[in-house]
């Protein structure tokens, strides 16, 4: 559905832009969320965050802070999806979610007909959907209740580095061999989704595959969100040098995950004015608090109340050509439009709001 | 517009020139003064020093494993808010626009990102793009590739393995081949722990000799204007002198550029069993004319180690200051990142730094010695102005090396040396030489024709000063710093090579992708469009 809207009524996009500058400008501390945008649209969204003071944050920002957590709290070993598929003898599918993070699992990592090894697959605590195909692929499973894993993983980890534990441990003859294994393998490969589990537990794991370097080679895959996430991260890494969750309110970029938490602004009151970005799906803002909002988004539906503008803004990878993660090959990289159309990307829906302010920086 | 620098001490050795004068430039270019002296605009550079923008050829500025480092360490750009001046990975350094604008004060205009791995390559565009003012290139990371060691293993001809390198430089845009730790990753991968040139890669039988060689030879028949950039086995380990010498021994009088040389400057000598074997390392660069090398000068400070020598890496993972790192194992090169804290109290980190200063000085001919920290592996880039004054100054090194430990500092021959680099091979070392290196005629000099990249310094006592600020910087002959800050922010262009090549290797390679990888080799492909800016790439011709 091509057009824009102010309030909920339709509008040319000179007018709807012309008001989302308006609102911007009128900001104290606008914030810039969602971001679910291709490359294009996130470089053009954290200029109009330099230029304006806003802060920036995604969607999937608690998953891609939980992973990001472990790594610059202790590090993190990690791998690419085509070295998993291709060199692992042993995957290790941690917790529930995989299949939901990326639908192509079945198809770019467990079936690998190039594989050098023959591969041991053990899924540990699958969940349903992962249950399922843990079922049709005859995997080894351990544990069911996902609840269970920080402390299976806790065995696995001392197991590993030979320390007794206490009898009572869940799945302990199950974890005792798979901890005899483990350091068999040539090269193996952990795989696991962020949004399915807190930080210790992910650190948990990553330093399990850390300890078993010392004798053999382990590595981790870790699943990125959805709403190109990974992307988003790595452009807001270049070109602020720190992750989303960042600001620009003085001026030069500060980042800290729980002061622009976006939804944690717009509850307290700190954000009054929202440009909401979800180019991929029509989702709405998770916050309560009402807040002037300008969405680039595909489509009014998903909103309860009409946001005060909204421009429909195309599918990256769909109505136009478009750079994105690709979970295939874990990089950035160029997507062509499968069904191009004229409706107007996210990077120039920015840019257009962006040409619409006066020039002066706000510092 | 016609352009006056009036009345600066020009040192442009290309062309000769070393004293008071004129440069003229229009349209961005260099022009022979009129005839009737007039100019459009004048600016006055009396007393100032005048000099073609500067050239870092090796640099990692851009890239995914350099983003892995800046969400791996959010902490050091609050370290350098608090340490103004002489800061860690200095006032940033860190994002993209930064980048530009404290190389652009230093008066550099052109920067080689040494390290682009071909599956990344359009990420690492994509952030050069948005590097402002400088002009970029990107050398291409290859020898840890499942491709070419299968091509290797099968002892198939040269021309198989020039036409896929070919065929890579014009996917990934770069501007020449770079090896690292050739073999090194894929063994590591194997759970192989050390690695050296006559070592072969589990499972293909190919030696790390013979993956260099190769490479070599195929980018001299390629023609490229830049000889194999060579990141060598065993960086970093006491001894590493052989591995350099031989691996000098085996570039059998064929062109070479050695990267960060200092890192495989070291001996066994000593109460420590660590000593700078510099001497020795810069006496065989001096015999050997096919040769070229970069320093990767160690500087005090916290910084970060980012290389695709990812069993390097995991060897020095138990040295990283803050405790944390990341090793990424890839699919060809990888990547491995370290924080390191360089100390002056560190007995070690002293015998580099000195090591390091040795080679700048023992090598005699400016031509084949290029300034790099190796940034961030030695120092950020930012310490490059503190370098320069400490190559021209033998007092101001003396004060160093007093307040350094004194056993470290008699396991090398710094002391000894008094050479002091004068302005002219400063010019030749940091401008006319990187642009015979790499090839590009119209830069690195101010000569008619060459593009109008100019720096011009107000002397002052102290030289680190002079360096760290240009008094006036033009790109393309457009003014951009002034006093050392910016003030105007074009957007430069990525220098790349398209050697010819036989068209049936793209079959092979894409036959191999849709086989091995089930993806079509598309994905690595950088285009145009997808930079996001006009006119992204500018093409550097081949030799002919």
């Amino acid at each position: 559905m091509a057009g824009a809207w102010i309030r909920g009524k339709a509008a040319s996009l000179e007018a709807a832009t012309a008001q989302a500058a308006k609102l911007l400008r009128a900001s104290r501390l606008p914030l810039i969320a969602g971001l679910g945008a291709d490359v294009a649209g996130a470089r053009a969204a954290v200029a109009l965050a330099q230029k304006i003071g806003a802060v920036l944050d995604h969607m999937h920002s608690a998953a891609l802070m939980r992973d990001l957590d472990v790594m610059r709290e202790s590090g993190m070993m990690m791998t690419t999806p085509n070295e998993a598929r291709l060199r692992a003898d042993l995957l290790l599918l941690v917790g529930p979610g995989l299949v939901e993070t990326w639908p192509e699992i079945a198809t770019r990592l467990l079936e690998s007909p190039g594989a050098k090894a023959k591969r041991r697959i053990v899924w540990l605590c699958p969940g349903q959907s992962g249950g399922e195909l843990a079922a049709r692929w005859k995997m080894d499973v351990v544990g069911e209740d996902p609840a269970d894993l920080p402390i299976m993983l806790a065995i696995l980890r001392a197991r590993c580095a030979g320390h007794p534990v206490g009898s009572t441990a869940p799945h302990l003859q199950k974890i005792d061999t798979l901890a005899s294994e483990l350091p068999q393998a040539r090269f193996g490969v952990a795989v696991w989704s962020a949004a399915q589990h807190d930080a210790l537990t992910i650190e948990m794991l990553c330093g399990l595959v850390k300890d078993l370097n010392a004798t053999t080679r382990f590595s981790s895959l870790p699943l990125a969100p959805a709403d190109n996430a990974a992307a988003v991260q790595q452009v807001s890494g270049w070109m602020t040098g720190f992750p989303v969750r960042t600001g620009f309110a003085r001026g030069y970029p500060e980042h800290d995950p729980w002061r622009f938490d976006a939804v944690r602004l717009v509850e307290s009151g700190e954000a009054d004015c929202a440009l909401w970005i979800s180019a991929y799906s029509p989702v709405a803002p998770p916050w309560k608090r009402e807040v002037p909002i300008v969405a680039l988004a595909d489509g009014l539906d998903c909103f309860e109340q009409p946001p005060a503008v909204a421009i429909s803004v195309g599918r990256p990878g769909s109505d136009h050509d478009s750079v994105e993660y690709l979970a295939a090959t874990g990089t950035l990289a160029s997507v062509a439009g499968r069904a191009r159309t004229n409706a107007i990307s996210v990077a120039d829906a920015i840019n257009g709001i962006g040409a619409a302010l006066p020039t002066s920086s706000p510092c | 517009m016609l352009t006056r620098l009036a009345g600066g001490h020009v040192i442009d050795p290309a062309n000769g020139r070393d004293g008071i004068g004129d440069v003229w430039f229009c349209d961005g270019r260099i022009v022979v003064p009129p005839a009737n002296g007039r100019a459009d605009e004048t600016y006055d550079a009396t007393g100032m020093i005048v000099m073609a923008g500067a050239i870092d050829i090796h640099s990692h500025i851009a890239g995914s494993n350099e983003n892995l480092g800046r969400l791996l360490l959010p902490e050091q750009r609050y370290a350098a808010f608090s340490h103004a001046g002489h800061a860690p990975i200095s006032a940033g350094a860190w994002n993209t626009l930064e980048t530009g604008w404290l190389y652009a004060a230093m008066g550099f205009t052109t920067v080689v990102e040494p390290a682009v791995l071909p599956h990344h390559a359009l990420q690492a565009h994509l952030e050069l793009a948005d590097i402002p003012i400088i002009d970029k290139a990107a050398l291409t990371v290859l020898g840890n590739d499942d491709f070419l060691l299968d091509l290797l293993r099968r002892r198939e001809g040269g021309d198989a393995v020039r036409d896929y390198l070919a065929w890579t430089l014009a996917t990934s845009r770069g501007l020449g081949i770079k090896a690292v730790n050739p073999g090194g990753a894929a063994a590591f991968k194997d759970n192989i722990r050390a690695f050296s040139l006559d070592d072969e890669v589990p499972e293909y039988g190919v030696s790390s000799r013979a993956i260099f060689k190769a490479l070599q030879h195929a980018v001299q028949e390629l023609h490229l204007p830049h000889p194999l950039h060579l990141h060598c086995n065993n960086l970093g380990l006491p001894g590493n002198v052989e591995t350099a010498l031989a691996t000098i021994q085996a570039a059998e009088g064929l062109p070479l550029h050695l990267a960060h040389l200092q890192f495989y400057s070291y001996g066994k000598e000593g109460p420590r069993g660590f000593s700078s074997a510099a001497s020795k390392l810069a006496e065989a660069v001096n015999a050997a004319a096919n040769l070229t090398v970069d320093v990767g000068q160690v500087m005090f400070g916290q910084t970060v180690t980012i290389s695709a020598d990812v069993l390097r890496q995991f060897n020095a993972r138990s040295g990283a200051r803050p405790r944390k790192w990341i090793i990424l194992d890839g699919d060809s090169n990888g990547a491995g990142i370290v924080p390191y804290a360089y100390r002056p109290n560190d007995f070690y980190n002293a015998v580099q730094w000195a090591a390091g200063l040795e080679l700048f000085l023992l090598i005699n001919d400016p031509w084949r010695v290029f300034f790099t920290t190796d940034h961030p592996n030695g120092a950020p880039f930012t310490a490059y102005p503190d370098i320069l004054a400490l190559l021209m100054d033998r007092d101001l090194r003396a004060q160093w090396m007093a307040k350094l430990p004194k056993e470290a500092m008699e396991v090398t021959t710094l002391p000894s040396i008094a050479r002091e680099y004068t302005l002219n091979e400063v010019a030749i070392m940091t401008r006319t030489a990187p642009a015979r290196l790499l090839g590009l005629k119209d830069r690195g000099h101010l000569g008619a024709g060459a593009i109008a990249d100019i720096a011009a310094y107000a002397p002052v006592k102290d030289k680190a000063a002079m360096f760290r600020k240009a008094a006036l910087v033009f790109k393309t002959g457009e003014l951009v710093v002034r006093n050392g800050n910016v003030f105007s922010q074009p957007f430069g262009r990525a220098l790349n090579v398209l050697p010819a090549r036989e068209r049936a290797i793209e079959r092979r390679i894409c036959d191999y992708y849709e086989d091995r990888y089930g993806l079509s080799a598309d994905f690595m492909n950088v285009r145009d469009i997808a930079i996001g800016r006009p006119d992204p790439f500018e093409t550097v011709p081949c030799l002919s």
